[in-house]
């Protein structure tokens, strides 16, 4: 002990109690731990610090450890901080107390630190905190247990440095994300790295590439044609991305491609973290069904250019023969405009039916309509439901209309007597669908002394075939036309 | 050991010196305690000094310093001193000769 040595026998008797006092007050602050280090003179005869707990090598050991721990004591006052924390959170080499800490965390890792250290007084506990250092972000793993220190319990904290698994976790998260974004686009998505090789390609790839086409050239697997003046090709377009430039939608024919053989081109590159493009990313859009409705739209105008230009030449045919044949004005605007009136009913239907085919009741009853209801007792019709194409259902149209207009002048339409009878025939071994015009009932028919336009119209409409054609006669019992439809232009008899 | 201190004046402050021995438990509880009653007691009634005797054992002879933490009140004379981490508050009032 380090009592100071004295001349015991000069000292008064006051100074003698007092010195006792305090000698025994040093043995029971030592004995109920109320101090933890004495004074002790060592062989040298030099005063040196003894530690009651055996902490000195406790904290010799921290000081060694890679992991950074901090100490606290049973009010959670600090410690100790060793080196590897001192150097992780840069707090200063000695002295380092809680404000340095305290300092060196935002206030979401204190209040997680404080949380840590009340929950972890019985057991072991974890969390995990974020910490700016010099700038850079890093994450840490506080694990908290209780610490018996000689007569003092207290808590040691150890803060493990996860950045680089954090960082690598969260990558990984990145990487994932970005797979199954490319992996759920619609479009083909290819990615090149800076040599132009594939290194990723979705699903959607298989409908331009058959194989597996990563770790080869793009240029090499997607063969491209471009439809410009072939100074573009493939490996272009992966250079030019590669080097930073966007390469914006360019439609491209892929003639190799299993299923989509048209495709929409973009290429972009690929940049990771820096500015530097490490790759591209090449979209390629399916332009099969655009490619496919823009034929179809071609051809719908080139045959709607077609039947304007033939309904024109009908129409001019008309007039012309109409003129011809009517000798007044009146008499020609009204046989004219009847004519194209017929012409117009049966292009409804045809329009009705997309320009298909139509039925041949239906072209009757369109003529007739403004004549004679199919429905009264005058007509007559039977097996009318074969289905003919538009150019015969337009010659058809042209021919009911005369033969009716005729009827309603001199025929059978003209009294209330009279009767129509239209009906199909259908004989084996000919190559046409015959129709039956039967008028009854009517006036006594007399052949007519010139041929007329509507005469022309019947005989010549359906002789656009061969097996066309049309033949009308007049005896006195009623006008009988036999018209025959080629086979090609019926589609159903 | 409670002595009246005829030789300060009671508006003079107190001088007291904390004994510790580097970052033991007792001696950083030490500290933490003196600071609150410091804290508690007003500005400018103490005066603190803090010697490590880690740092300089020495120091130790110049109040016979056995036992770590102790605390010695320097003046007024005559000196006294309060072993242990001064945890309890009321003891260290009344050594101090504080509220008493």
């Amino acid at each position: 002990m380090a009592i100071a040595e004295s001349g015991y026998d000069t000292l008064s008797a006051e100074e003698l109690r007092r010195r006792l006092e305090e000698a025994e007050d040093t043995l029971r602050a030592i004995r109920e731990g109320e101090v933890d280090a004495l004074m002790v003179r060592n062989p040298r005869r030099e005063d040196e610090v003894f530690t009651l707990e055996g902490d000195a090598s406790y904290y010799a050991f921290m000081e060694a450890m890679d992991l950074g721990a901090a100490a606290f004591d049973e009010e959670n006052r600090l410690l100790y901080v060793n080196k590897a924390l001192r150097e992780l959170l840069r707090l200063p080499s000695d002295h380092v107390d809680a404000n340095h800490l305290r300092a060196a965390l935002d206030t979401a890792s204190r209040e997680r630190l404080v949380s840590l250290m009340l929950d972890a007084r019985e057991a072991k506990k974890t969390t995990e905190i974020a910490v700016l250092v010099d700038g850079d972000e890093i994450h840490l793993l506080l694990s908290a247990a209780p610490l018996q220190l000689g007569v003092n319990r207290g808590l040691a904290i150890t803060f493990t440095d996860i950045t680089a698994k954090v960082r690598a976790a969260s990558a990984e998260a990145s990487e994932r994300a970005a797979h199954s974004i490319i992996a759920s686009a619609n479009e083909a998505v290819v990615v090149c790295d800076v040599n132009g090789i594939v290194t990723h390609a979705n699903a959607a790839v298989a409908a331009i590439y058959a194989g597996n086409p990563v770790g080869q050239a793009f240029a090499d697997v997607i063969r491209l044609i471009l439809p410009m003046t072939g100074l573009l090709q493939a490996d272009d377009i992966v250079s030019l991305a590669i080097s930073g430039s966007s390469v914006q939608g360019i439609e491209a024919t892929v003639p190799d491609a299993p299923r989509v053989k048209d495709v929409l081109i973009s290429a972009a590159p690929l940049r990771v973290g820096s500015d530097k493009a490490s790759g591209c990313v090449i979209t390629m859009v399916d332009l099969s069904q655009r490619k496919a409705a823009e034929k179809q739209q071609l051809l719908l105008m080139g045959e709607l250019d077609h039947r304007v230009k033939n309904t024109l030449a009908l129409v001019l045919s008309i007039c012309k023969r109409t003129a011809s044949t009517e000798e007044t004005v009146d008499g020609f605007q009204a046989a004219f405009s009847g004519r194209i009136q017929a012409l117009a009913a049966t292009h409804n239907l045809l329009a009705d039916n997309n320009w298909s085919s139509i039925s041949i009741a239906e072209v009757v009853t369109a003529e007739l309509d403004p004549f004679v209801s199919s429905a009264q007792a005058r007509l007559r019709v039977e097996g009318l439901d074969a289905l003919v194409m538009p150019r015969a259902a337009i010659a058809l149209g042209l021919v009911f209309h005369e033969l009716a207009t005729n009827a309603v002048k001199y025929g059978a339409l003209s009294t209330e007597a009279g009767r129509v009878q239209v009906k199909v025939t259908k004989n084996p071994g000919e190559a046409w669908l015959g129709i039956e015009w039967l008028e009854s009932g009517g006036p006594a028919v007399r052949p007519p002394v010139k041929r007329g336009f509507g005469q022309t119209v019947i005989t010549r409409s359906l002789q656009y075939m061969a097996s066309g054609g049309a033949e009308i006669e007049y005896p006195a019992t009623g006008v009988r036309c036999h018209l025959r439809v080629p086979d090609e232009d019926v589609v159903r008899s | 050991m409670i002595d009246d201190a005829p030789g300060a004046a009671p508006s003079e402050p107190l001088k007291l010196v904390l004994y510790i021995a580097g970052q033991t438990p007792k001696s950083m509880a030490a500290i933490a305690n003196l600071e609150r009653i410091c804290a508690e007691t007003g500005p400018g009634k103490y005066t603190v000094e803090v010697i490590d005797l880690k740092k300089d054992p020495k120091l130790a002879r110049e109040h016979n310093i056995v036992a770590i933490p102790t605390l010695v009140r320097q003046l007024p004379v005559p000196i006294r001193k309060i072993i242990g981490d001064l945890s309890d508050r009321e003891k260290v009032l009344v050594h101090l000769k504080v509220g008493g």
